[in-house]
């Protein structure tokens, strides 16, 4: 039976690793390629990088960067920030990418999302979505790194990036990201039991319990990881790790 | 020139010769560097009564001062031997300390692992300061073409410096470090250079950015962190016994440690500064410090420690390639700044005549331990030039 | 030398790593006289069946990968796709496959909910012994991405069974010829170990 996935989610910005707070402030991690090492080492099951000044840069990825993180790793990757083309998404996979992730392409052009799960196959495309709850407290589907609304809901939207063709759904909550207060479980059951494809649950993580919690209460196949594997706790230095083995094992399948 | 090879005497009880620094030798051909290690021994009565006692009456100050505070000192972290004893070591004394670690971004996988295994079994909170990995490259590449042989000064002004701060912050008045003259030796006057101004200088004059992130240690901040804040530097090693490999064996077995291969070498940037700058560009081989201790302590023969010197120091091939990815640096402009002058701190601005000028009052903070003795000894008095 | 070979599909910078990683010389080619000199061949592949089948028959291998395969019986493993095009034959396309070992694809049904690809971590019981899996730990996981999946004919030809749905083969070997349905190159120690194995024959 397949495990569920845990997956450190790495944020690329220039050629340095940040972590950011409900996408605001940062801390510097350190460098990208040093970092995947310590990963190796620790065996995990996926990477996704995201590169979350991309977009806002108007550039393509940082092919020589994604390169040479390719390199170091042995298990399988995603890259999600700024690929707006099929000959974007050619180059990651050449480059030794397994998905690509799109986000802001997904909401301005979603006929790419079809186009790079024609010709990659459904399993190589991650459809991303920030949600975030408005004034009122309804989740809202926001663009550009949470700054604009899209006037989309999570449930609706994630319906339609199936139907698009994608192969995965990564939802962050941007009220939960670098918060440690635990996933938005409510958010991400939602959408999981909305769609047929896989959902991996983003923002919030604090402890291992909160991914038993997203996984066995909100329907998560896969948990993306923050702040957790890149400080030691919640306030202090960073120190990449990774939640124990025999701990993951007693709440979900391993 | 420091630690060439075969040149004139060698002592006979270590393995220093006479091409180390201000080296002196008695009738037994015994050197000046073991006499003052014999004397400190002595002084602090390391691994005896009197040792432990001074210790312990340290410990008891140590844990007055940090009454109602979340910790009581503070310890650098790198995930090597001797800073994760030392944790070890402080929690067996019943302290609170707060580790502390400057991530130069250029650390070896192990060592970061070994600083996780180490905290997390030990249950010790952990300070890091990380620097943003492009500026720190930058500085790199800077000392690599002002061509001087302290490649990798900014770590060690770094590290001083975000310690300081994490005490500062927490409101702590105790450093530990890990420093022992049983298991290194005493690194004699007139190696490496280092202080605030030099590491600047040689940044804005060679480097291409500005630095924002990288913790430099002007002068004024290391007076106020000796005159306002008070900190204090502690050497627990100086008074208890301690050998390395039973402290490796007891890592270990007990916290999951691993070892990374050798003094220095957790990580890559001063593996590179330990196995490539300094021996293929300068013809220093700082291993000498070590196994000369190793020698004078017993804990390896004297021949055996020589054999271990004499063999030429093996570069990882896979370490210069990263280097030169990772600073942007061809081959050609490799092999060039190998070719290029070599320069010391005397060609550059530092805060020596400053050290000097104000000697009294470094000898003064030095002796109510505000300041390392060995600064003192190494910054306040003039350095002899080397031919 | 082992030979990777390049015909336009593949993650090949991945897997060259591993085996730089490993201690092992390889090299990515396209070149059939380089291919013919090389101790061992890989054939990876990521993509369609049909594609792969005609890339290769158009690129001016298909004879010297047949004649190293079966004449010269030169140790080859395929990965992934490079697997399922040893088979005889897959439902994924309408070209015959390599023929090297008697084995077809068939599709992974999606009943019962099952999300197909089945892509992810994935476990595999040992069936038959084989140089391959030699060393591997009882509990070696893989990464998989596949849709489609091997059943071979002779049971002793299936090193290594994998459950997703149904039963199908995970490695697979008939003399020199080998294959692996997950992607070695991402199964971090595991997939060394079977790559180190592959490596010493």
């Amino acid at each position: 039976m397949l495990r569920i996935r845990v997956i450190p989610t790495l944020l690329l910005q220039g050629e340095s690793l940040v972590k950011t707070k409900r996408f605001g402030s940062f801390t510097y991690i350190g460098d990208p390629c040093n970092t995947v090492r310590i990963f190796n080492e620790l065996e995990v099951d996926e990477l996704i990088f995201l590169d979350i000044s991309a977009t806002k840069q108007k550039r393509p990825p940082n092919f020589e960067l994604l390169q040479d993180i390719a390199n170091e790793c042995f298990m399988p990757l995603a890259y999600g920030g700024g690929v707006a083309k099929l000959e974007d998404a050619k180059k990651i996979f050449q480059i030794g990418f397994e998905k690509v992730s799109l986000n802001y392409a997904s909401l301005m052009t979603p006929e790419l999302v079809t186009q790079l799960s024609e010709y990659f196959g459904r399993q190589a495309v991650i459809a991303s979505m920030d949600v975030k709850k408005n004034i009122f407290g309804k989740y809202q589907v926001m663009s550009s790194n949470g700054k604009v609304q899209t006037g989309k809901s999570p449930i609706e939207w994630a319906k339609e990036l199936e139907a698009l063709g994608a192969g995965e759904i990564l939802i962050t909550s941007i009220d939960r990201e670098g918060s440690w207060a635990g996933f938005d479980i409510n958010l991400v059951k939602q959408v999981a039991d909305s769609v047929s494809i896989p959902v991996i649950a983003h923002g919030g993580a604090g402890k291992v319990e909160d991914i038993g919690s997203v996984v066995n209460e909100g329907n998560a196949s896969a948990v993306a990881l923050g702040s957790m594997v890149v400080f030691q706790k919640q306030g202090m230095g960073v120190l990449v790790n990774h939640p124990c083995e025999e701990e993951l094992g007693r709440l979900i399948k391993r | 020139m420091m630690g060439k090879k075969r040149e004139g005497i060698a002592c006979s009880r270590c393995i220093y010769d006479s091409a180390v620094p201000n080296i002196d030798f008695d009738d037994q051909g015994v050197c000046n560097y073991c006499m003052q290690v014999d004397s400190l021994t002595k002084q602090y009565g390391t691994g005896h009564q009197k040792g432990i006692d001074e210790l312990n009456s340290i410990i008891r100050d140590i844990k007055a001062s940090g009454r109602g505070k979340t910790y009581d000192c503070v310890i650098g972290v790198s995930g090597g031997t001797d800073s994760s004893f030392l944790l070890a070591k402080a929690i067996e004394w019943g302290l609170r300390p707060l580790a502390v670690h400057y991530d130069n971004t250029w650390n070896s996988a192990v060592a970061t692992e070994n600083i996780r295994k180490v905290t997390s079994v030990l249950d010790v909170d952990l300070h890091t300061h990380v620097v943003n990995n492009k500026e720190v490259d930058d500085i790199k590449k800077a000392f690599m073409l002002a061509g001087v042989a302290e490649f990798d000064a900014d770590t060690d002004i770094a590290y001083v410096q975000v310690i300081r701060s994490a005490a500062a912050k927490y409101g702590v008045k105790y450093i530990f470090e890990g420093h022992s003259f049983i298991t290194e030796g005493i690194s004699p006057v007139g190696a490496n250079y280092l202080d605030g101004a030099y590491v600047g200088d040689i940044h804005d004059r060679y480097g291409e950015m500005k630095r924002s992130t990288f913790p430099n240690m002007t002068f004024f901040q290391f007076l106020k962190w000796a005159i306002v804040y008070r900190q204090k530097f502690i050497r627990p090693l100086w008074y208890i016994d301690y050998n390395k490999q039973q402290a490796q064996e007891w890592l270990q077995d007990n916290l999951g440690w691993k070892y990374y291969g050798g003094h220095h070498l957790e990580n890559r940037a001063s593996t590179f500064a330990h196995t490539v700058w300094l021996p293929q560009r300068f013809g220093t081989d700082y291993r000498n410090l070590t196994l000369a201790a190793d020698a004078r302590s017993g804990n390896k023969s004297r021949a055996e420690a020589l054999e271990i010197y004499n063999a030429p120091v093996i570069p990882d091939g896979e370490l210069v390639a990263y280097l030169k990815k990772r600073l942007k640096i061809s081959d050609q402009e490799y092999d060039s700044i190998f070719k290029g002058p070599k320069r010391t701190f005397r060609d550059f601005k530092t805060y020596k005549k400053r050290f000097e000028r104000l000697r009294p009052m470094f000898y003064i903070l030095a002796k109510a331990n505000l300041v390392p003795m060995s600064f003192y000894l190494k910054y306040c008095f003039p350095i002899e030039e080397k031919s | 030398m082992i030979a990777i070979v390049d015909y336009g599909m593949g993650n090949l910078g991945s897997i060259q790593n591993m085996f730089k990683y490993i201690g092992v010389q390889t090299k990515i080619t396209g070149d059939a006289k380089l291919i013919e000199s090389a101790d061992k061949i890989l054939l990876p592949g990521v993509g369609a069946f049909d594609q792969a089948m005609t890339r290769i028959n158009e690129s001016g291998l298909r004879d010297v990968l047949d004649h190293q395969a079966l004449n010269q019986k030169i140790p080859i493993l395929g990965i992934c796709l490079g697997m399922q095009l040893l088979t005889n034959s897959s439902e994924e396309g309408e070209l015959p496959g390599l023929g090297w070992i008697n084995a077809k694809a068939t599709k992974i049904p999606a009943v019962d909910g099952l999300k197909v690809p089945h892509m992810g971590w994935n476990g595999v019981t040992q069936c038959w012994d084989s140089a391959l899996i030699r060393d591997l730990p009882t509990e070696s996981r893989f990464y998989f991405v596949h849709s489609y999946a091997v059943q071979v004919q002779n049971p002793k030809n299936s090193i290594l069974k994998a459950n997703h749905g149904i039963n199908f083969d995970a490695a697979i070997e008939d003399g020199n010829i080998y294959g692996a349905q997950f992607h070695p190159e991402k199964s971090h120690k595991f997939g060394m170990q079977l790559l180190k194995n592959f490596a010493r024959l």
